[in-house]
């Protein structure tokens, strides 16, 4: 499955991209993660637990970031297995930063990628595997959206 | 497959079915149409189970000043069969007969399909374009939201795990209003690839009033306001038709599957959009 589209948050470039690489943000921000911890050098073990309607499933699996260009792009690699099935897939984030005026900037994130899922979850699911995972990258980005405006986090340096 | 372990409970009242909601833990079972499935394919595992099938007065559909009210109990078919229905609000009759296949039809529940939202789903057209009322009642409180409201996205409403529909409000169509539900069905499944829900009312010879709602092309169902500007005030011919559906599907991020492509989805949006509308308009007088 094709995974494409962009975000467009009200934040400069670099400090959107720290916040991209920060995987206590990334754990706030993706729905029901619940562990993330550092197994290396940009990668990651994660626990999920998604809940959409009736549907619930836990899923443990990796994530690793890859060819970073900061401030602009980075790689994604995500992978994920559970009981109802598993997941596999990369993409590419790239970040344009759009300014309106110098007080006035924000940046667009746009992403594109291939995802892979199996088992019981894609057998009965294909219907609606596009609408939920655009469901769930639009939590993602309105969430970190909400935590980017905080001023508890550091600023971009 | 056999589902996990789980607890049942079938209470006979609704301030018994609301007091085993109240802990939050328990999932609510009307039809069974998606949750049984899921159920029985280890992709739902609720704890604990209240079948609503014995709390009475869940059922009525029934007529009060101007509106109609459909217990969430009342099934598909109970709908589609319903005379006040078919004379007063005939398109959530229509609506209700395209729905899956006859076993769907008469075990499912209107309150169970919208309670689910499923972005494919037959009902929301129609009652977005009917702008129909959900009541929702808790042990604590009751409240009521309308359909627009109530859909929150794909697979998602505004209920709180202790709460239940208790009824669909719809209003009784005013004399001279023609309805029409068009669906582009997926044979297997017997979800809506789009639907596309209209009612029309022409005075003075144009177009007086329009309401659109389209399924299945979204994440969730939607009115399609942009097609309703364009046909208010004017004459309702097929050219006028033809014009304002063709905005059916703009803006609209659409679904993506291996039955149907955006592409495709968005430009059948256009043609069933325009098919209930011309039905509509017909059945107008």
């Amino acid at each position: 499955m094709k995974i494409s589209g962009s975000y467009t948050l009200p934040f400069a470039r670099a400090r959107v991209y720290q916040l991209l690489q920060d995987p206590q943000v990334l754990a706030q921000c993706m729905p029901g993660t619940d562990h993330l911890a550092k197994i290396g050098p940009d990668e990651y073990e994660m626990k999920m637990k998604m809940v959409i309607s009736a549907v619930q499933g836990l899923f443990a699996g990796k994530i690793r970031v890859a060819d970073q260009k900061p401030p602009e792009q980075f790689r994604l690699l995500v992978e994920g297995s559970g009981k109802v099935g598993f997941l596999k897939g990369e993409g590419v984030l790239t970040l344009v930063q759009l300014d309106a005026s110098p007080s006035d900037t924000s940046t667009e994130v746009r992403y594109e990628g291939d995802v892979q899922v199996g088992g019981v979850i894609a057998g009965v699911g294909q219907r609606l595997l596009d609408t939920t995972a655009k469901l769930v990258i639009r939590k993602f980005f309105e969430k970190l959206t909400e935590l980017a405006g905080q001023t508890s986090l550091p600023a971009a340096g | 497959m056999i589902p996990q372990n789980f607890e049942y409970s079938a209470p006979n009242n609704l301030k018994e079915a609301l007091a085993l909601l109240a802990g939050g833990n328990a999932k609510v079972l009307a039809g069974g149409m998606s949750l049984i499935p899921l159920m029985k394919l280890r992709l739902a595992a609720p704890d604990h189970l209240v079948d609503l099938s014995r709390v009475p007065d869940l059922k009525s559909i029934r007529e009060d000043a101007g509106t109609i009210h459909i217990g969430a109990m009342a099934t598909h078919w109970e709908i589609e069969a319903s005379p006040l229905l078919r004379s007063k609000c005939p398109l959530l009759a229509e609506a209700a007969s395209n729905i899956g296949d006859v076993q769907v039809r008469n075990m499912g529940t209107i309150g169970g399909s919208i309670a689910h939202a499923d972005p494919a789903a037959d009902y929301p057209a129609s009652l977005l374009a009917l702008e129909a009322q959900v009541r929702i009642a808790s042990a604590k409180r009751e409240r009521t939201l309308s359909i627009a409201d109530f859909l929150v996205e794909a697979l998602s409403t505004a209920l709180e795990p202790d709460e239940i529909v208790r009824e669909i409000i719809v209003p009784v169509e005013a004399s001279g209003t023609g309805v029409s539900y068009q669906k582009m069905v997926q044979p297997a499944s017997g979800f809506a690839i789009v639907g596309a829900a209209a009612r029309v009312r022409k005075s003075g010879g144009k177009v007086g009033f329009v309401h659109v709602g389209i399924t299945g092309l979204a994440g969730k169902a939607f009115r399609a306001t942009g097609v309703e500007k364009l046909l208010a005030t004017t004459a309702g011919s097929a050219a006028d038709v033809q014009k304002a559906a063709a905005v059916a599907s703009d803006g609209v991020d659409a679904n993506t599957d291996l039955h149907a492509s955006a592409a495709y989805r968005r430009q059948m949006a256009k043609v069933y959009t325009a098919r209930a509308l011309t039905q509509a308009l017909a059945r107008t007088s």
